[in-house]
């Protein structure tokens, strides 16, 4: 046994101990809600800074002619006759008399790859609303490529411009050129060529050893041959670069090496080779104007770091487009087609405006299935049922209907609502059964909540003043209870907003070029809606649908928000204490 | 249309009368002595305007939805009585059709060298042979009677439009060739037949085509949709007008019409309670009936479903393809959900409680009042919100990470980052449901420990953990139940092969995620494909019911506990 004098040292000397951990635990539970917060910080924060870039975009602003008889073709000014136009023909036009000296075929391909073909009936929908502007010049403004906007963002390319001061003379061939200067002017640069093509030898070499390697120790005899055919062309490929990056010979530069652009005034040359010494170099004529004179003083070294072969616009059209930019003809501005445009293959043209209506549509559709309904079943559940077993199985219904997946609710759709009532796939009618019946429990089971908030004492005054059953909850407790109802309904709603999966069973996930139209037509027609715009986008290929599927979240958060404040504001409002 | 919108609109006016009648019929039968009167004058009025608005409204309702099925059958089945010549000449013709008859026996042997592969296939499996002769034969074999069965339907065609061609010789005009269209078609393209015909008739929306069958199909359909329209109005207006004048004399002073009026609005509200059986009712009738469809084509092997080990329904591609029934093996599957709940649960749980846990006994109200909320957002932000996340963000980074660390084959599409992401939505479910349960300890326990002397992380840990327990247990099951179930994350974050693994870096797949592929993809839905996605949901369907009611069980066992 123990005396109270030592039981009480040993609990003094455990004391610190014990203090220790109690401030532990209290940390372990502080670093929880932290890192909760930081997730959120996280994510709100990285899709913020995807989206900004879709915020903007650049835009060529041209002065298209519209010749007569290219878009009036048979020169009646009907619409019939003004809808066969070539407006893209006008569009080339335009953008080739900027560059006249183009004229191969494939430095027009690279021109009018800095612009898609479906601005073109942009341009015919405004022509056939004005007819007047048939045979005027207009200034017509449409969005640039996505690769080209991407490109002037500094997001694909990186590059540098080196401006130079030594006399170089050009001499032009059948398009190529050959450029002199009397000091080495090419020098510093190829040199360091040169030293990355040695690297990049050295680098196949080690691959090439260390797979002749694993090849001697493995006993498979297919993998060893897969190893060594490995190793060969590792080190065939060091050996080719070896030579190439040879101080003594002519150094050949090919797509998979940085673009060396030699640009004086609007003339471009893309050097194909640098002879050794760096005083001269032979290229091939990017961009040619005969304004250049045959000798100029002072020039500029563009390099293109990123290679030719990964990258997805052409040196070409980094011309084009830096010149145009510096004619003024291309200017960054607000993105206003993400706002008005709806879906579309190219990424500078894709709006949200149609999966905004859809989800609109929708919502309408969910809001007048699942309030009146799921109010209705509440009031039933909490002030009429009688206590009996069909009441309990409804009950015990609704509790598990809250918590099934939402991806079956889908299934639900499309094996009863397409299937077996033969309902149009894809609509916004569609989709908001559905996701009526989905949001029903969460409706039924807060409006109960919300009833049973309200004291007994109320509906027993009713009725001792004579009011009936039905008199006392229609009269008395639904308007008290109506702020809490509605609160629970809206945060329902903003469940069926956020919602994606239960759509993609019933078809909303197809490509809709058009908007739905904003009436009582357009709960039939094919549409989307904002979460599975975001879904479709993010599954693209194009690096550009990448920001704007951001931008579309940011969207849909922003909604989400507002109706998040509209019922905490309805709940601060009317809320009421007993 | 037109039709309907005016009686509807008509419909609405009578109702209204129906209840100014009521009204002013009750006062008028109490002229002397309003006190006599059963119920308030309004109550007779709303009693009469149901009798006038509601039966009338049911009727015309039916015939929205059944209408224009029950016009498009009887004007085709008009149409096809009038093609029967030329139904007997094409029947006539097929059987004494050289070729035909030649393809057919053709298709027929090819059919038994098919089942009897397929039974040589069935009995390798069984015997552990070797199978991937036979399941090559059986495709060689496959691909031959689907060309065959395909030069059947051209000779089909050929025969069909020769008859069609000759017809205005001797028989009826494009009547009877839009009957003969229409008998020959298959269910698809009588569906596209009759939007097309009733498009060219009606304006309803634009036609895929228009050929002299289509306009005759349409301008036989006008006729009985036109009576139908005005059959349906002329009862409707009837109904209301009965139900008016008829109730109407049922009203005197005694009669009891805020009874009447009180039942029928507690019928609607029982009725609004009963649309949650009928959802339960839909989704286990319709998930049930598409299973067994899938278990049927797949013969049966209920087995081979569920602990198959192979899944890889891309090799059925088509409905009446034979034999191509073994990669439905849903193991990869079962496996791959159980691992992405794990590492979501890995997250969420921890995290989860330790936040309830500071939320409930350490918190200032203030820090509470503003930290709760933040976490809800959590659960608010859209689940396609988190998968872009977990695809653009979470997965490049752990696959940077993990080749930084060593691990060379690391994917952008792994394990971790679904079930990582997934955690962090799951979180606000444990602590938010781990709060309430913590708070619902009574105050005399806490106070108990603290007389011991115990620190407040002891009274935690040993007092109020241990007794909030069993509620823990069940948000955690809520919360698994919901990862389960969760779809978008992993849609876009998880990958779509079929590994059977258990390496959190790599991509596995889910319930979820097959069920989305299966029905976005592009077949028919009649394919055992598309049918093995309502088997899938099934599973889901049943595993997070069995999850949900155990997790309510332990819940209520904890409340009645302390209550």
């Amino acid at each position: 046994m123990s005396s109270p004098v030592r039981i009480r040292d040993a609990v003094t000397e455990r004391l610190p101990q014990r203090h220790r951990a109690e401030q532990r635990f209290q940390a372990y539970g502080l670093a929880a809600i932290t890192l909760a917060v930081l997730f959120l910080a996280v994510l709100v924060g990285s899709i913020f800074t995807q989206s900004l870039s879709a915020f903007t975009a650049h835009r060529l602003t041209l002065p298209v002619t519209l010749e007569r008889e290219l878009v009036d073709p048979r020169a009646d000014g009907s619409e019939a006759s003004l809808r066969r136009g070539s407006y893209n023909i006008a569009l080339q036009a335009a953008l080739q008399a900027q560059f006249p000296t183009v004229v191969g075929l494939g430095e027009r391909r690279e021109l009018f790859g800095l612009y898609s073909a479906i601005n073109a009936s942009r341009l015919l929908n405004d022509v056939v609303e004005n007819p007047d502007l048939v045979g005027q010049t207009i200034e017509f403004e449409f969005p640039i490529s996505d690769d080209a906007d991407r490109y002037l963002k500094g997001a694909s390319v990186s590059e540098r411009v080196t401006e130079m001061n030594a006399p170089l003379s050009f001499s032009f061939g059948d398009g190529v050129a050959r450029l002199e200067a009397a000091e080495p002017v090419f020098a510093p640069v190829s040199d360091r060529l040169r030293q990355a093509m040695a690297e990049s030898a050295n680098r196949d070499e080690v691959a090439a050893a260390a797979a002749r390697a694993a090849a001697s120790q493995t006993i498979d005899a297919d993998e060893r041959q897969i190893l060594e055919a490995e190793a060969q062309r590792a080190e065939a490929r060091s050996l080719r670069l070896r030579e190439r990056a040879r101080p003594g010979a002519a150094l050949q530069l090919g797509p998979r090496e940085p673009s060396l652009l030699v640009r004086a005034g609007d003339t471009v040359v893309r050097l194909s080779s640098i002879e050794p010494g760096g005083r001269a170099a032979t290229g091939e004529v990017l961009l040619y104007t005969e304004a250049t004179a045959q000798t100029v003083a002072s020039w500029a070294l563009w390099e293109i770091e990123t290679p030719a072969a990964t990258r997805l616009v052409t040196d070409r059209q980094m011309v084009f487009v830096r010149l145009l930019e510096e004619r003024g003809l291309v200017r960054n501005a607000f993105n206003t087609l993400l706002f008005t445009n709806a879906d579309s293959r190219e990424p500078e043209l894709a709006g949200v405006r149609g999966a905004f209506v859809g989800t609109v549509l929708t919502m309408i559709i969910t809001i007048i299935l699942a309030i009146p309904v799921g109010v209705g079943a509440a009031i039933y559940l909490e002030e009429f049922a009688p206590k009996n077993r069909i009441t309990s199985f409804i009950e015990v219904n609704i509790n598990n209907l809250a918590a099934v997946p939402s991806i079956v609710f889908g299934l639900l759709g499309l094996a009863v609502f397409i299937n077996a009532f033969g309902l149009p796939r894809s609509t916004p009618l569609l989709g908001g059964m559905v996701l009526a019946l989905m949001t029903l429990p969460t409706v039924i089971i807060s409006s109960r909540a919300a009833l049973k908030a309200v004291p007994p004492s109320i509906r027993e005054a009713a009725l001792g003043v004579g009011a009936s059953r039905t008199q006392a909850v229609f009269h008395h407790v639904l308007p008290l209870a109506m702020p809490g109802m509605l609160t629970g309904s809206i945060i329902g709603l903003a469940q069926a907003l956020g919602e994606t999966a239960p759509l993609l069973m019933i078809g909303m996930v197809a490509f809709v070029a058009d908007a739905p139209s904003f009436g009582f037509t357009g709960f039939t027609d094919p549409s989307t809606v904002m979460p599975v715009q975001i879904f479709i986008w993010s599954t693209s290929a194009e690096r550009a649908f990448e920001a704007r599927t951001a931008a579309a979240i940011l969207v849909l958060l922003v909604l989400m928000v507002l109706f998040n404040a509209v019922a905490i504001y309805l709940r601060r409002k009317y809320e009421r204490r007993w | 249309m037109q039709i309907s919108v005016y009686v509807a609109l008509a419909l609405l006016v009578l109702t209204a009368i129906g209840y100014l009648v009521g009204r002013r019929r009750a006062i008028v039968a109490a002229a002397d002595q309003p006190s006599a009167l059963h119920s308030l004058p309004s109550y007779y009025g709303y009693y009469l305007a149901l009798w006038t608005g509601v039966p009338a409204l049911i009727l015309l309702a039916i015939y929205g939805v059944a209408g224009t099925s029950l016009v498009n059958t009887l004007a085709m089945g008009e149409l096809e009585r009038e093609a029967a010549p030329l139904i007997r000449a094409y029947e006539a013709q097929v059987a004494q059709d050289p070729d035909l008859i030649g393809l057919s026996e053709a298709v027929a042997q090819l059919e038994a060298e098919a089942q009897s592969a397929s039974n040589e296939l069935d009995m390798a499996r069984r015997d552990g042979g070797e199978v991937a002769v036979y399941q090559r034969s059986l495709g060689d074999l496959t691909v031959e009677l689907n060309r065959l069965q395909g030069e059947m339907a051209q000779v089909q065609d050929r025969i069909a439009r020769s008859i069609a061609v000759r017809a205005p010789d001797n028989l009826a005009g494009d009547r009877a060739r839009a009957g003969f269209e229409y008998w020959r078609a298959s269910p698809d393209r009588r569906a596209l037949f009759l939007s097309d015909a009733r498009a060219l008739a009606f304006d309803e929306g634009f036609a895929s085509r228009s050929t002299a069958a289509l306009v005759a199909a349409g301008d036989a359909m006008r006729p009985w949709d036109e009576m139908f329209r005005w059959s349906s109005a002329g009862l409707a207006m009837a109904l209301a007008l009965g139900g008016l004048t008829w109730m109407s004399r049922r009203i005197t002073v005694s009669f009891r019409a805020r009874d009447r009026v009180e039942g029928a609005v507690s019928f609607v509200l029982f009725c609004a309670s009963a649309i949650a059986i009928l959802t339960t009712l839909g989704i286990v009738l319709s998930l049930l009936f598409e299973s067994i469809r899938f278990f049927a084509a797949i013969d049966w092997r209920i087995h081979e479903f569920l602990f198959g080990l192979q899944w890889s329904p891309q090799i059925a591609i088509r409905a009446d393809q034979i034999g191509q029934t073994g990669a439905f093996g849903a193991v990869p599957l079962f496996a791959g959900t159980a691992l992405i709940t794990l590492l979501a649960m890995c997250v969420a749980v921890p995290v989860g409680l330790f936040a309830a846990i500071y939320l409930s006994e350490y918190a200032s109200p203030r820090f509470r009042a503003i930290a709760k909320p933040v976490l809800e957002i959590l659960a608010g932000v859209p689940t396609v919100v988190y998968g872009f996340f977990a695809l653009l963000t979470v997965g490049p980074f752990i696959r940077e990470a993990a080749i930084f660390l060593g691990y060379e084959d690391a994917v952008t599409q792994s394990a971790l980052s679904a079930g990582l992401v997934m955690g962090i939505m799951i979180i606000p479910f444990v602590s938010s449901l781990s709060d309430d349960v913590i708070n619902a300890v009574p105050q005399s326990l806490r106070d108990g420990a603290y007389a011991m002397g115990a620190t407040k992380s002891e009274a935690v840990r040993h007092v109020v953990l241990p007794a909030a327990l069993p509620g823990i247990v069940g948000a955690i099951l809520l919360a698994v139940s919901r990862a389960i179930g969760e779809t978008m994350i992993v849609v876009m974050a998880a990958g779509q092969g079929a590994n059977l693994t258990a390496n959190p870096l790599e991509s596995v797949t889910t319930i979820t995620v097959q069920i989305v592929m299966l029905i976005t993809g592009d077949q028919e839905f009649e394919s055992a494909k598309t049918l093995s996605a309502f088997a899938l949901a099934l599973v889901l369907f049943g595993l997070t019911l069995f999850l949900n009611i155990a997790a309510l069980r332990v819940v209520d066992r904890f409340r009645e506990r302390y209550e």
